[in-house]
């Protein structure tokens, strides 16, 4: 959006700024959807209910580490090994929140703590932008909160809706390795990790990763090779990168 | 129905996720991170996810290595939705003409 139009929105009510927040959002959410059907889907394959498919969306709405969960599941689950992952996965938040911070200073913490519940890559991607394009048009606060939560709670609720929808409608679909449905996988986190790539340098890590995870899982039983891809890429960068 | 340790995992999983999004703004806000901490916190996620999907790449099936190929190459320039509606439309059919 131009500056003259954010000035505008800074002016209007504070609904305006909620929704002026749910419609930049609104391409993203198309794209959401299949990826959530495809995740709730799997999810049933792998022997969880709706409901705690819907438990799982809702309370830890981070698409990514659900991923990484469903593809590790098994029955009863690996707990150890799943909450691990999904704190490596989830990790960038840590990043995307100090990003995040200057912007919360004026705002009381119990504000910030429930919207930071809400924070994911694309209700921080769309807030940190806009509250960056205020300031350089002068405008105070930078951060606008309804934008922010506008955003972040239509992709919530998208992200919830859609997960349990896709469970609801995935034993109608039967086996999905038939139909090729499990290449959705590694199709999403190619593409996830095609947003996250920033450098041939940077990315050198993966490649540990890929090859000892590869290793590991043709030659040692068990899900290790997950942790054993994860810890040895994240040795990679610690290596590859000198101390400053 | 809800199974005990399926509940549980969801929780813990829960709540590491929240904390990773309140962690920054608590902990970092007023800190610089070292070159070195920064490197490993970006790398960490896209070697989670390689890792994950690692035994893909090591298949014996040549029909999926050769969706797997052709999935790699929609998701360096396509987005999301055609990537996946790509690859999962070549695994079905190589599936089922290589075998």
């Amino acid at each position: 959006m131009s500056i003259s139009q954010a000035v505008e929105a800074a002016d209007n009510g504070s609904g305006s700024e909620f929704r002026r927040g749910v419609t930049s959002c609104a391409p993203v959410l198309f794209g959401t959807i299949p990826y959530a059907l495809v995740l709730g889907a799997q999810a049933t394959q792998k022997g969880l209910s709706t409901v705690e498919l819907s438990m799982m969306t809702g309370l830890n709405f981070a698409g990514g580490s659900e991923f990484a969960a469903i593809q590790l599941w098994t029955s009863p689950p690996h707990i150890v090994l799943i909450v691990a992952i999904t704190f490596l996965v989830n990790s960038r938040h840590l990043l995307m929140g100090a990003a995040l911070a200057p912007f919360l200073r004026d705002l009381p913490r119990r504000k910030v703590f429930p919207a930071l519940f809400f924070m994911c890559d694309e209700s921080w991607a769309l807030g940190l932008a806009d509250a960056r394009q205020r300031a350089a048009a002068g405008i105070t606060p930078a951060f606008s909160p309804r934008y922010y939560m506008g955003a972040a709670l239509a992709m919530y609720l998208t992200w919830v809706v859609f997960t349990t929808l896709g469970a609801v409608l995935g034993p109608m679909l039967g086996h999905v390795e038939t139909y090729g449905f499990d290449m959705a996988f590694p199709a999403v986190f190619l593409v996830l990790m095609r947003g996250m790539w920033t450098s041939m340098a940077a990315a050198r890590p993966w490649l540990v990763s890929l090859v000892v995870a590869a290793l590991f899982y043709l030659f040692v039983p068990g899900a290790w090779y997950v942790a054993a891809g994860a810890v040895s890429g994240l040795v990679a960068a610690w290596l590859m990168t000198g101390d400053a | 129905m809800i199974d005990v340790a399926t509940l549980l995992t969801i929780v813990l999983m829960a709540g590491v996720t929240y904390l990773t999004r309140i962690g920054g703004y608590v902990v970092l806000r007023n800190r610089t991170l070292s070159a070195r901490a920064t490197a490993v916190m970006e790398a960490a996620p896209g070697c989670v996810l390689i890792s994950v999907i690692a035994p893909a790449f090591v298949s014996r099936n040549p029909a999926d290595l050769l969706a797997l190929a052709i999935t790699f190459v929609a998701a360096t320039r396509l987005s999301m939705l055609p990537t996946v509606l790509i690859g999962i439309g070549a695994a079905g059919l190589l599936r089922h003409f290589l075998g």
